[in-house]
């Protein structure tokens, strides 16, 4: 199973790395930003549209 | 932005000053304006693209059905932490400032413990619903219906008295919902935002304040050790909403970190980056020390109060609490140039510009184009009466004309002390269009408010607007935690109802007290007494509602995280909203008022004295909605006296109505005990219920627009120029007579440009402040730009105007309101 932890965009916490935040580049109509969420870094990422093989 | 290229500006463009605002900000700020999503409703609607945010409500329901066995307190924290948590955050390109009260950028916070009713009509919102459609849809359901029954509003439906709820919620007396899940509160800025501590701080107090009562409670039993048990749990509420809300604050830390470190490839902003990150993983837990960790802490106490509820205004003194901060950085450490300080100011205002709550179909139509009033309080005086103003005032003001916002607005507590350089930014702002600052009588609203609750004269002069209009001190025993204003009253039904026996023909329904079939009154005093009885009824009704919503409000709602941040609730364990402790400030807000002294003065001159008409024959025309009478509604419009012309026979009966306003409102008390005084003004209340309103004696008919509000005249109705409408006003006495009076004047820009303007502005001014009036507030926009942006909205995008209490962009209001505007008097000086 594909994993977060296994994407380039998961940047585990530096006190647990079984968590992490999921941090992404959008771009919107309006203006351009980074977000993060919250992830478990076993989470299932094989139908995540952003994965990105690290 | 100097002076000689403010004098270098071509006429052409002084009609247009957006774009004179786009060539002279920064690119950062240019960068962060347009990156904005406008969530202001349009007309009522919201933009295409803005979507309600579903992870609060899905985060807290998740946490608040976990924990179902705490007391509300403990358990809207440990729901608010859970959300902060877990939430979605994000950092926008040449932000310096960070924190938002949605997830993204494009998105309205929703509260589902709020209120059923709202949460049906986000359900049936379909343009604010996000992809994939059906999944949201299923989700708000389930939300939807887990709530259904026990949200805030639900729970008090089953304790008010049914009637006045009935008559409350019916949507044609009242404007707004007595809780705390929707409505605005004050803040503790004395305790909070002064630099003196940061959350830390506050949680050594928390920790000692329960290390005392747990010697109590395991001492010798008794009734005084009791309320303590649950002192204890609300401190341990404060506790974990102050804990998650650093927490909170450190995850931008972090992010800002791992973009710098792993996606920024620009060394400047690489070093911004850094600077967020510094700045976040010491704010809020301690104090701030330079102006972006001081709007850190202000910002981030914002989002996280709109967090916990609505908050629909936004008091603030933001001069006064970061001046001293503007002053270290850029006066005396140099740490940052005026211009790189302006950036930071510019910012801050855009950040609350963009804050976005979904709101109920009658808050998007009664303030149309924003979100709330966010209206900021600047100049006024210091405790010891000193001029407040500084260089962050002007610093403001000047921000204001290149950010071009809506909203915040600024109130500007004028004062006899206040410099010239400063009254000419304020005039520079009204100039360019802005609608903003209103003016306020600082020497009277002080006097006005030691009058009404008996504030000490150092805590009035602390006040800021709590929402468009009413001041508010900002200490320990003045700020007001919740929305009193609830008690606001469409106040036109006095004079409708007074004329229909208490029976609401709109709604086909007996509200008010049976006064007496107006045909058989046979003098003015009968029908005046008719009047003072449905005033008395009206107010009453609203304040009853509002009282009971307040002191239940803790056991329905809760607030742990305004608790943590004001003092008393600190020291006490309780909730914020409990009345203990808060020496009272409230005020009935008076929407729709003028025309009951325009109706009453027409009635007693062509009934009554001239006996032209008898009453009939008045009572049959208003029935028929003046259908087939319109000589006679003619008559009522042109030959009755009209407020603001200075004629006294109609300006007594005005000022007679709010004696009996005065009066009843030292009658009827507030939970702390202290006075409802009135405040006549309006939002875009006049559009919301003009087909809520029948038709009137001051000629006007069910469905066309009310007055524009407050004390203004009716729109065009005032004929002897400003001084006049002026004098009128000042017959009023604006400390005694009420809380505030709203007065809005339109003034061409082209008389008043240049020099020569500002001279004749300032004349207008001073006769303003020597007759004594609280308020006023400007638009100085022509008629030809007004319709030229009717005709081609598109080009006219970020026209601005004064409303009411607040600022819109012209194409954001609705057709109706827009011509409202246009059909007020153009005064000349």
């Amino acid at each position: 199973m594909t994993t977060c932890s296994e994407c380039t965009s998961f940047f585990p916490f530096e006190d647990d790395d079984s968590c992490g935040d999921c941090v992404q580049r959008v771009v919107d109509p309006r203006q351009a930003y980074h977000k993060a969420r919250p992830v478990d870094a076993d989470n299932d990422a094989s139908k995540c549209p952003n994965f990105n093989k690290k | 932005m100097s002076t000689a290229t403010q004098t270098n500006i071509t006429n052409a463009e002084s009609k247009e000053w957006w774009w004179v605002a786009e060539r002279e900000r920064s690119p950062r700020l240019d960068y962060l304006r347009k990156a904005v999503w406008k969530k202001g409703a349009i007309g009522g609607n919201y933009a295409p693209g803005i979507k309600v945010n579903l992870e609060r409500a899905q985060l807290f329901t998740e946490s608040w059905k976990e924990n179902e066995h705490d007391p509300i307190m403990l358990r809207k924290a440990k729901a608010l932490a859970h959300y902060l948590e877990n939430k979605t955050i994000f950092i926008t390109d040449q932000a310096q400032l960070v924190g938002y009260v949605g997830t993204l950028p494009n998105t309205l916070e929703w509260y589902p413990e709020g209120a059923s009713i709202v949460n049906e009509e986000v359900y049936n919102e379909q343009s604010v619903i996000p992809e994939p459609e059906k999944e949201s849809l299923e989700l708000i359901a389930e939300i939807n219906d887990y709530w259904s029954g026990q949200t805030a509003i639900d729970k008090l439906g089953r304790v008010l008295d049914p009637e006045d709820i009935v008559k409350f919620m019916s949507g044609v007396i009242g404007w707004g919902s007595p809780t705390s899940a929707y409505g605005y509160s004050g803040k503790d800025y004395e305790y909070i935002l002064t630099g003196k501590r940061g959350f830390e701080d506050i949680l050594d107090d928390i920790d000692a304040n329960i290390e005392a009562v747990e010697k109590e409670t395991k001492g010798m039993p008794g009734p005084d050790i009791l309320p303590l048990y649950d002192k204890l749990l609300n401190w341990e509420a404060m506790q974990i909403i102050l804990d998650a809300v650093i927490d909170y604050a450190n995850r931008y830390a972090r992010l800002a970190k791992i973009i710098a470190e792993n996606f920024e490839t620009d060394p400047k902003r690489r070093k911004e980056l850094l600077q967020i990150a510094e700045t976040c993983e010491r704010i809020p837990a301690q104090a701030p020390r330079n102006l972006q960790e001081s709007f850190q802490l202000d910002l981030f106490i914002q989002v996280i109060a709109r967090a916990e509820a609505y908050e629909g205004a936004w008091p603030g003194r933001p001069d006064y609490y970061h001046g001293p901060f503007y002053d270290k950085d850029v006066n005396i450490d140099k740490r940052l140039t005026k211009d790189e300080a302006l950036d930071l100011v510019g910012e801050f205002m855009i950040r609350a510009h963009e804050v976005g709550m979904f709101g109920p179909r009658w808050t998007r139509e009664g303030l149309q184009g924003i979100t709330g009033t966010w209206v900021w309080t600047l100049g006024g005086v210091n405790q010891d009466g000193t001029d407040a103003c500084n260089d962050l005032t002007v610093a403001f003001l000047q921000a204001a004309r290149l950010v071009r916002v809506s909203n915040p607005t600024f109130g500007f507590r004028w004062h006899p002390e206040v410099k010239d350089e400063v009254m000419r930014e304020c005039f520079e702002c009204l100039r360019h269009g802005l609608g903003y600052p209103s003016m306020r009588n600082d020497p009277v609203l002080v006097e006005n408010t030691m009058y009404w609750y008996g504030h000490p004269i150092e805590e009035a002069r602390t006040w800021v607007h709590q929402a468009c209009m009413s001041p508010c001190p900002t200490t320990k025993h003045g700020f007001q935690p919740m929305r009193m204003a609830s008690a606001t009253a469409n106040t036109v039904k006095m004079v409708e109802y007074a004329l229909s026996d208490g029976y609401d023909r709109v709604v086909s329904m007996q509200m008010g007290p049976k006064t007496g079939d107006p045909r058989n009154f046979k003098d003015f005093e009968e029908l005046f007494q008719a009047w003072v009885q449905q005033m008395e009824w009206l107010m009453k009704i609203l304040v009853r509602t509002v009282n009971l919503g307040r002191v239940k409000d803790p056991e329905f709602f809760g607030r742990p995280f305004l608790s943590a941040i004001s003092e008393r609730s600190v020291e006490s364990g309780l909730d914020a909203v409990s009345p203990e402790g808060e020496r009272g400030n409230c005020w009935v807000t008076f929407f729709t008022w003028v025309e009951n002294a325009d109706s009453l003065a027409a009635v007693k001159k062509l009934v009554f004295d001239e006996k032209k008409y008898t009453m009939d024959q008045l009572m049959t025309a208003l029935e028929a909605n003046w259908e087939g009478y319109e000589e006679m509604r003619l008559d009522f419009v042109r030959n009755a006296p009209k407020w603001g012309n200075d004629d006294d026979y109609v300006d007594e009966i005005m000022v007679r109505c709010l004696r009996e306003v005065a009066r009843h409102g030292k009658e009827i008390k507030c939970p702390s005990g202290n006075n409802w005084p009135a405040l006549p003004e309006n939002v875009s209340g006049n559009i919301h219920y003009a087909s809520l309103v029948g038709a009137l004696p001051n000629g006007r008919r069910l469905g066309d627009a009310l007055y524009d509000g407050g004390i203004s005249p009716g729109p065009g109705l005032d004929k002897k120029g400003p001084t006049a409408v002026l004098k009128s006003c000042a017959k009023i006495d604006h400390v005694k007579d009420g809380r505030a009076f709203l007065l809005n004047q339109r003034m061409s820009p082209t008389q008043l440009n240049g020099d020569k303007g500002y001279t004749m502005w300032k004349s207008y001014m001073k006769s303003w402040a020597d007759l004594g009036l609280d308020h006023v507030q400007f638009n100085m926009v022509d008629d030809t730009t007004l319709r030229s942006a009717q005709k081609d909205p598109e080009k006219y995008q970020e026209l601005i105007v004064r409303v009411a209490g607040y600022s819109a962009h012209f194409v954001d209001i609705s057709r109706k309101t827009q011509d409202n505007i246009i059909q007020r008097t153009v005064v000349g000086l």
